[in-house]
């Protein structure tokens, strides 16, 4: 097969490359040029990447935990002081793997309002719209298990309020809080659980949309830009200007974290003493902060298990309901020609936003 | 992009990494300790390193903190640490004694084992208070008589063991009386049981629970440190009784306290109010050094008076012309008196010693009879010496079946 690609494994332009070979996987992420337009930071925000880079340091910190958490309900509290006070760096590693986490979701909503709001979805992108929309709803729930799993006095709001949304489901919802938490009441199975979900399930699943979005960024023709002869900007930009720009991304993003995690503690509470007295925190985590607003308005079913769906949904049908944007405008920030999906977006989050800030304020 | 970029993203990560890496080498170093009882580690002498040992008999290598405070015993941040204490900074008060000074049966349980403290503390006067909440419902006709119905706590007793026993204390609540003078009561006049917030000023301070009396110093109020005193002792004074005691008069007029106005420069003034009269006893030992643990934590029975508690009397120590007053030679080593003054090791006292005894046979550990018939008393507060002698072969001319102590006072008060 002639080629004068030069990606090989051995990941340089030398001339020994083997034409047999397919590129690594790094470099199918980091062809040997670019369209410059696809790595701009005011286009991209630089959203993406630190996302991934963000989900490494995640899963660094977390398996670092690993070595000192106990998943049981008498011990997991204790289990976190013992990391957060007495294991040395234990509490500066757990503070990144809680602001890297925090980070991520915040990086990851921003990524998708990049993606409605520069018309990004459109095919052939359809797909790894929905793969990243999928890794967005792993994130969240990775958060919440993670925040479950402290155990404390902290997270027994959202423990018992959450696990008993699920049952609110019509027909499936006793069936449903089984499956979630092991058993008919909230203990030993439940914790387990989560910890098997969070460490296990959701981040191999984490891993797998993680790797098959990037994939499919390269196999969907890169990052969204008009065709080359629509481009107004015709420069390209070598592999190794790419790998530049992604390292430093990555310096800022860790200096940020290293700040953070060095001057602000990662929420701690005292163990759970009683599960049925709603003593302690009674605040959502804030990501959920929205969820626990609207269901002080309502049927818990409807505010707090269809609704969030129904968002969810509505994501997911943009690219497949509403009208192409334009091949021209790609590249740009709210082009005319998806403006449906801007108004729609911008309307859930500021909905979103605004409900979030409101349960900050009020007691909860 | 700027090349730069990449050597001030460089610079700052490893700035903030070594910030961050001083900043941690700042904090505390941890400070363990594994107490025997409870074979767990805890980190509290991370920052309460400087603290007295509470007292002998609580050795913290023994018991470390977490057994009577609670707390989180691995968090070395402040507001996690104490963020499950029990009591505050008082493990002692009432509410949450039984976990605290009553766990693993500690002071809590029989009365045969003497392991009853708690259970008795919450059925006397001092914490019930039902002896001036029943004489004052009395008084305002909202009960027919003196017996005691309510207390500060609502209490029961299934062992009723003296003839004033009463049965249960629902908990007082002055509302269900509709009867103003009462109202005025439970505003005014309940600063004095031990599990009552005292009134302001120095002189009231004290802590709840146990530790109002046996905790020594008073908490510090008006001196804005708090004052805190971590330390346990059955060698009470006579101050720590006044923090309650002789610090004025109720005034049933108007459900008032009215707290005494003079400024006693000695201690012959400082104890007793104006009208009161007194012997040199009474102002020259400690309380303690006559009443007895019973009397001041209870029999176990709920009272309707202090009266039916209160039953030291001169006579106890010095007898009747007519009878001497009652003695114990201690032959058993297990004897209850041995454990009394191991607790408070003021004076030797061995197998074979002979002690005075009240009419219920406690033993007054601290008194000695002595070969010339005389007796001796050690102050349980401070070690003094005291030798006196018995009334009979006195010239003591009284009645001899007029001999409470009010008659005593009659010849023998001191005059002020």
């Amino acid at each position: 097969m002639p080629t004068n690609r030069s990606n090989t494994r051995s990941g340089s332009l030398s001339p020994g490359y083997n034409p047999v070979m397919r590129p690594s996987f790094f470099n199918h992420l980091h062809p040997p040029t670019i369209p410059a337009e696809q790595s701009r930071w005011r286009y991209t925000l630089g959203a993406g990447g630190t996302g991934v880079f963000l989900l490494l340091v995640v899963a660094a910190t977390g398996i670092l935990e690993m070595f000192y958490y106990i998943p049981t309900p008498d011990m997991a509290a204790q289990s976190i002081q013992t990391i957060t006070y007495l294991v040395p760096l234990g509490g500066f590693v757990r503070n990144l793997h809680f602001w890297s986490a925090q980070a991520l979701i915040v990086v990851s909503a921003i990524h998708l309002l990049r993606v409605v709001f520069t018309g990004a979805y459109a095919p052939p992108r359809r797909f790894n719209y929905l793969l990243g929309l999928g890794l967005f709803i792993i994130s969240l729930l990775l958060d919440f298990t993670g925040y479950v799993l402290r155990w404390d006095q902290g997270v027994q709001w959202a423990l018992v309020v959450g696990t008993n949304l699920i049952k609110t489901v019509p027909l499936l919802g006793n069936w449903l809080y089984v499956l979630l938490t092991g058993g008919s009441e909230l203990g030993l199975a439940t914790l387990i659980r989560f910890y098997a979900w969070h460490i296990f399930g959701l981040t191999l699943g984490a891993m797998i949309l993680t790797v098959w979005h990037a994939f499919r960024v390269r196999r969907d023709g890169g990052i969204a830009v008009p065709p080359p002869a629509l481009r107004r900007d015709q420069r390209r930009i070598s592999r190794h200007e790419l790998a530049r720009r992604e390292v430093a991304a990555m310096l800022f993003t860790g200096a940020a974290l290293v700040i953070l995690s060095a001057t602000m503690a990662a929420p701690i509470a005292a163990p759970i003493h009683d599960l049925g007295a709603m003593s302690g925190n009674a605040r959502a985590p804030w990501f959920f902060l929205w969820v626990q607003q609207v269901l002080k308005w309502g049927d818990p079913f409807v505010l707090g298990v269809a609704l969030p769906l129904g968002i969810l949904f509505l994501l997911a049908l943009l690219p497949y309901v509403l009208p192409k944007p334009a091949s021209a405008e790609l590249g740009r920030w709210f082009p005319k020609s998806n403006r449906a999906a801007q108004l729609i977006v911008a309307i859930v989050s500021a909905g979103l936003i605004a409900l979030t800030i409101i349960g900050r304020l009020s007691t909860p | 992009m700027r090349r730069y970029l990449i050597f001030i993203g460089a610079g700052l990560l490893l700035l903030s990494v070594l910030a961050a890496w001083g900043a941690s080498a700042r904090g505390p170093k941890p400070v363990e300790l594994v107490p025997t009882l409870t074979g767990k580690p805890e980190y509290c002498l991370t920052c309460h390193g400087d603290l007295p040992q509470i007292s002998s008999s609580h050795p913290i290598k023994t018991f470390g903190c977490i057994i009577c405070h609670g707390g989180e015993a691995l968090a070395l941040d402040a507001n996690l640490a104490h963020s499950t204490m029990r009591g505050g900074a008082n493990p002692s008060d009432l509410t949450v004694v039984e976990q605290s000074c009553g766990g693993s049966q500690c002071h809590s349980g029989s009365a045969a084992e003497d392991r009853d403290h708690i259970q008795r503390v919450m059925r006397s006067v001092q914490s019930t208070y039902s002896g001036a909440i029943a004489s004052m419902l009395y008084t305002f006709g909202a009960q027919p008589d003196l017996t005691a119905r309510y207390g500060m706590h609502a209490v029961t007793d299934d062992q009723i063991t003296t003839s004033t026993g009463v049965a249960e204390l629902q908990a007082f609540n002055a509302a269900q009386f509709n009867n103003s003078s009462v109202s005025q009561f439970a505003a005014n006049c309940t600063t004095c049981h031990i599990n009552a917030k005292p009134n302001e000023g120095a002189e009231y301070a004290r802590w709840n629970g146990c530790s109002t009396c046996h905790t020594p110093q008073a908490p510090d109020q008006t001196a804005g440190t708090g004052g805190k005193v971590h330390q346990l002792t059955t060698a009470i004074s006579y101050t720590q009784c006044n923090t309650c005691h002789n610090r004025g008069n109720y005034d049933l007029r108007t459900m008032t306290f009215v707290p005494r106005t003079d400024q006693p420069t000695d201690r012959l003034h400082n104890y007793y109010q104006p009208i009161a009269q007194f012997t040199q006893c009474e102002y020259k030992l400690d309380c303690i050094d006559c009443h007895t643990r019973t009397e001041a934590m209870g029999d176990g029975d709920i009272h309707s008076n202090k009266i039916e508690i209160q039953y030291i009397q001169c006579k106890t120590c010095h007898g009747t012309p007519t009878q001497l007053p009652q003695t114990k030679t201690l032959m058993d080593p297990n004897d209850i008196a041995f454990r009394l003054a191991d607790l408070n090791v003021v004076a030797e006292l061995n197998v074979g010693d002979t002690i005075l005894v009240t009419d219920k046979g406690e033993p007054l550990w601290n008194t000695r009879v002595l070969p010339d018939g005389t007796y001796k008393l050690i102050s349980k507060a401070d070690g003094r010496v005291f030798i006196f002698k018995p009334v009979m072969g006195s010239g003591c001319t009284q009645d001899p079946s007029r001999q409470d102590s009010a008659y005593c006072h009659t010849c023998h008060a001191i005059q002020r």
